[in-house]
């Protein structure tokens, strides 16, 4: 590799989402010539990072200098501009065109408005032709939605290659590949880099890593924390840079409960699932870890039955019809979403009315409701979680994040649950709000309830779970119990955990 | 939604495709059963001037279908569609006068006024990003209003050169069936063009249309621009039909065409189908009502039987497309 000055540099860049400071003074310098890997636990912001140079996240703070020259970049228009290509494991194919409609989209070949069909077969055949050992025979008039999705995958690191790129993002872009077909593209990444480009590789399997790298940025929760040569650096070490010098979480998990099994989840399957088993006992938390999108809501969200999969649930020994959220609450299933805004409150209805909904059934009389009793019923959530609001006749838009997280909890605690399933429930909830949902959740588990809680902080999960589930493309492929639940020990769990099974999803997907 | 179900295949790529090929298929065949009823019913439909007259009624329907259809095929819902019809239309009468020297004119000011109105709704629909269904809805009010005060109560006088036009015939095909051919023909031309590609992405998919650097705002905007250019045409050509203005004329058309486009197997979620469909679409519409008409039900159930028409062509769609996961 050839020494060459730095053609991308982003520092400074600064980027909060609501409540959430996805980035904090990151910063990322890759000369051409170079395949640099975006490193970083869940929720570092690696993506984002990605995404701005990219001109599909708005910075709140960036400067972003290309080949010596200080740039704006707005929208992936003016990236496009730049030479700025990017590719993610979400696509951006149109399902309804064909396979060189959408190579071409955006750039079409033509005059005066009108399109040539003949120019765009011309201009993709060389593209088209160099994928054709991993995409195998796919002309340009097929719908794209005929495609398998690695073969979808396939055509869309095309249309960036189409572009003729100088720098090169590609953000999980092999997620969803056959083996051979990364072997192709990591090829693709080579011929790139001998021509000089630059090339970002976001991935979650460390071997990926390993193998395409020459350098790495690492991340961690926003913040550019180490910049390393990655062959001169091992795995484990990778790892601990990813995980830092963290002071050891204090630990809120007691002995695992000796109850017996609450929950009893066998070969559940649909969707992103894979054949998920679990058994959890009462006033047991368990956690689901692993990197994110690897099927945790979904498994939350089949149990409660919100999404459609197929397998036996057992509550307390009774099967369990996964039909629909009613069914699942009618067995003492409840689940707090992460996403209040769309999922968990009514935002402009009353707090009362809020605690009360879900537990209307038990305090009606003959499909009357008694204002009093839903009154005491919500006062005394209001008491009990120390949620601080003005009136109850408030709208729950008036609370903040963790006060409006608690009446979400309130409210399926009122229907006195005996599984509770906790999808991020801290997102974007400040630091004290956390703790005193941490201690709710682990009242819960006290009170003889079984709790399943998916976070995207890891940190999150080492703080209140007995046990810990790492999910990998839908199914559980470790478990980490007790003591062995640090932070390091997740991410190493998570990020090793694909070694040597790709392809393995993608081959029932193809299907 | 049922655990019985076995676990649910990928978001069905392949039903997808059959729904898309089972509607084209029911189109043709709605088409061939409603053009065999409405000849059973009505013999003097194959001659001559039955054929010439009818196509002549299923211009403007045809016309604004097309126009539907563009928009739908867009992502977006033109339910102005009828009030853009018939201000063009009032516009055109006011401005020829009866006078087959100003029928250029007349057609450039309903072209115009199409224009213009697409313009106001492509503007509230990509720019201040209201719901296509409200803001266009609101806007029919306004050209309706339009309407009323170009032309108060129905009158004017259409130069004969317009009216003349649609009784003619070149070698014995009448002048409106050459119009319907036109109009389709027009569409493979259209359909050739950037702008239009653009639109049937971000009808599509619009975030993977931004990703791929298609200008999906102004795509928005042109689409609701040229079915506003497409509207106009129809208001011309119910001139020509009628032979004289209305302001009330478009009441139906907008729901019409609608119905059109769903008939004629295009996706109101956009991305989906053809105009040609929508053509097919509006000549069934046409000839039910025919068909309506001479089995003698009542002018009073007219609207009724129209609205379980186009009720019972959302349930067939429906039916035929998957749902959409996401």
């Amino acid at each position: 590799m050839t020494v060459t000055s730095p053609l991308v540099r982003l520092s400074g860049v600064h980027k909060r989402y609501g409540g959430v400071q996805a980035l904090r003074d990151a910063s990322l310098t890759a000369a051409g010539g170079e395949v640099h890997g975006l490193l970083g636990p869940n929720g570092s912001g690696k993506s984002t990072l990605g995404k701005v140079l990219a001109g599909s996240v708005r910075p709140d703070a960036a400067e972003i200098v290309l080949a010596g020259e200080s740039v704006r970049i707005g929208s992936p228009r003016a990236a496009a501009r730049l030479g700025v290509a990017a590719v993610y494991q979400q696509l951006s194919l149109v399902p309804d065109l064909s396979v060189g409609q959408n190579l071409v989209l955006g750039s079409e070949p033509g005059r005066l408005g009108f399109l040539s069909d003949r120019a765009a077969a011309r201009r993709v055949a060389p593209v088209l032709e160099r994928l054709t050992p991993a995409l195998g025979d796919v002309r340009f008039d097929d719908a794209v939605r005929d495609l398998a999705p690695g073969q979808q995958q396939l055509v869309e690191i095309g249309k960036a290659l189409l572009r003729e790129p100088r720098v090169l993002i590609l953000d999980e872009a092999t997620a969803s590949l056959h083996r051979d077909q990364v072997a192709l593209v990591f090829d693709i990444v080579r011929e790139l880099r001998e021509g000089g480009a630059a090339i970002l590789f976001v991935s979650h399997r460390l071997d990926e890593i390993t193998e395409l790298c020459d350098r790495a940025t690492i991340l961690r929760s926003g913040v550019t924390v180490a910049e390393t040569s990655v062959p001169d650096t091992t795995p484990d070490e990778i790892v601990r840079l990813m995980v830092g010098d963290v002071q050891q979480v204090e630990r809120e998990h007691r002995d695992a409960a000796g109850g017996p099994v609450r929950l009893r989840v066998r070969g559940l399957a649909g969707g992103a699932l894979h054949g998920v088993d679990l058994d959890a006992r009462g006033g047991e938390i368990v956690g689901l870890g692993g990197l994110q999108g690897q099927g945790q809501s979904e498994l939350l969200l089949a149990l409660f039955g919100a999404i459609a999969a197929a397998g036996d649930v057992e509550v307390d020994g009774e099967p369990v019809r996964l039909a629909s959220p009613r069914s699942a609450a009618r067995r003492g299933i409840a689940l707090v979403p992460g996403d209040r805004g769309t999922q968990g409150t009514l935002p402009a209805r009353p707090i009362q009315e809020n605690l009360a909904i879900a537990s209307i059934a038990g305090r009606a009389r003959v499909g009357v409701l008694s204002t009093r009793r839903e009154r005491e019923a919500a006062q005394s959530m209001v008491d009990a979680l120390a949620i601080k609001i003005g009136s109850l006749a408030d709208p729950i838009s008036s609370l903040s994040g963790g006060n409006a997280q608690k009446v979400v909890f309130g409210k399926w605690l009122l229907t006195e649950p005996s599984v509770v399933l906790l999808d991020d429930p801290t997102k974007g909830v400040d630091v004290g709000a956390k703790a005193e949902i941490y201690r709710i959740v682990r009242g819960l588990a006290e009170q003889g309830a079984t709790v399943v809680i998916n976070s995207s902080e890891d940190r999150e999960l080492v703080t209140v779970c007995d046990r810990v589930l790492v999910l990998f493309e839908g199914a559980v492929r470790a478990t980490l119990v007790g003591d062995e639940i640090t932070e390091e020990r997740l991410v190493q769990a998570a990020l090793r955990i694909g070694e040597g099974t790709q392809g393995a999803a993608t081959g029932e997907d193809a299907a | 939604m049922t655990a019985a179900t076995q676990a649910p295949p990928a978001p069905t790529v392949v039903d997808r495709v059959r729904s898309v090929r089972v509607a084209s298929w029911a189109t043709a065949a709605l088409l061939v059963v409603a053009v065999v009823a409405a000849i059973a019913l009505q013999p003097n439909l194959l001659t001559p001037y039955g054929v010439a007259s009818t196509f002549a009624t299923f211009l403007p329907l045809v016309l604004v279908a097309v126009a539907q259809a563009i928009v739908v095929i867009g992502g977006g819902l033109d339910l102005s569609a009828g009030a853009i019809v018939a201000l063009s239309s009032v516009v055109a009468v006011q401005v020829m006068r009866g006078e087959d020297g100003l029928a250029a004119v007349g057609l450039a000011a309903a072209v115009g006024t199409g224009v213009a109105c697409g313009m106001l709704n492509g503007l509230v629909v990509s720019r201040l990003r209201l719901q296509p269904l409200i803001a266009t809805f609101a806007s029919a009010s306004i050209f309706s209003g339009l309407a009323l005060l170009v032309l108060p109560t129905p009158g004017g006088t259409v130069p004969a050169i317009l009216t003349g036009t649609f009784r003619q015939a070149i070698a014995t095909v009448p002048m409106s069936v050459l119009l319907v051919v036109a109009v389709a023909l027009g569409w493979l031309v259209l359909r050739r063009t950037r702008v239009l590609r653009h639109i049937r992405a971000t009808g599509g998919d619009p975030a993977a249309a931004y990703a791929s650097l298609v200008p999906v705002q102004t795509s928005q905007f042109a689409s609701y621009v040229l079915s506003g250019a497409i509207s106009g045409l129809a208001g011309l050509a119910v001139l020509g039909n009628a032979g004289s203005g209305d302001p009330f004329i478009g009441g139906d058309l907008a729901l019409g065409s609608v119905a059109a486009v769903v008939v004629g197997g295009i996706a109101l979620r956009g991305g989906i189908g053809s105009p040609i469909g929508a053509i097919a679409g509006a000549i069934i519409l046409a000839l039910s009502s025919t068909i309506l008409f001479s089995i003698g039900l009542p002018t009073s159930w007219r609207a009724l039987a129209a609205g379980v028409v186009v009720i019972l062509a959302l349930a067939l769609s429906a039916l035929g497309a998957p749902r959409r996961r996401r």
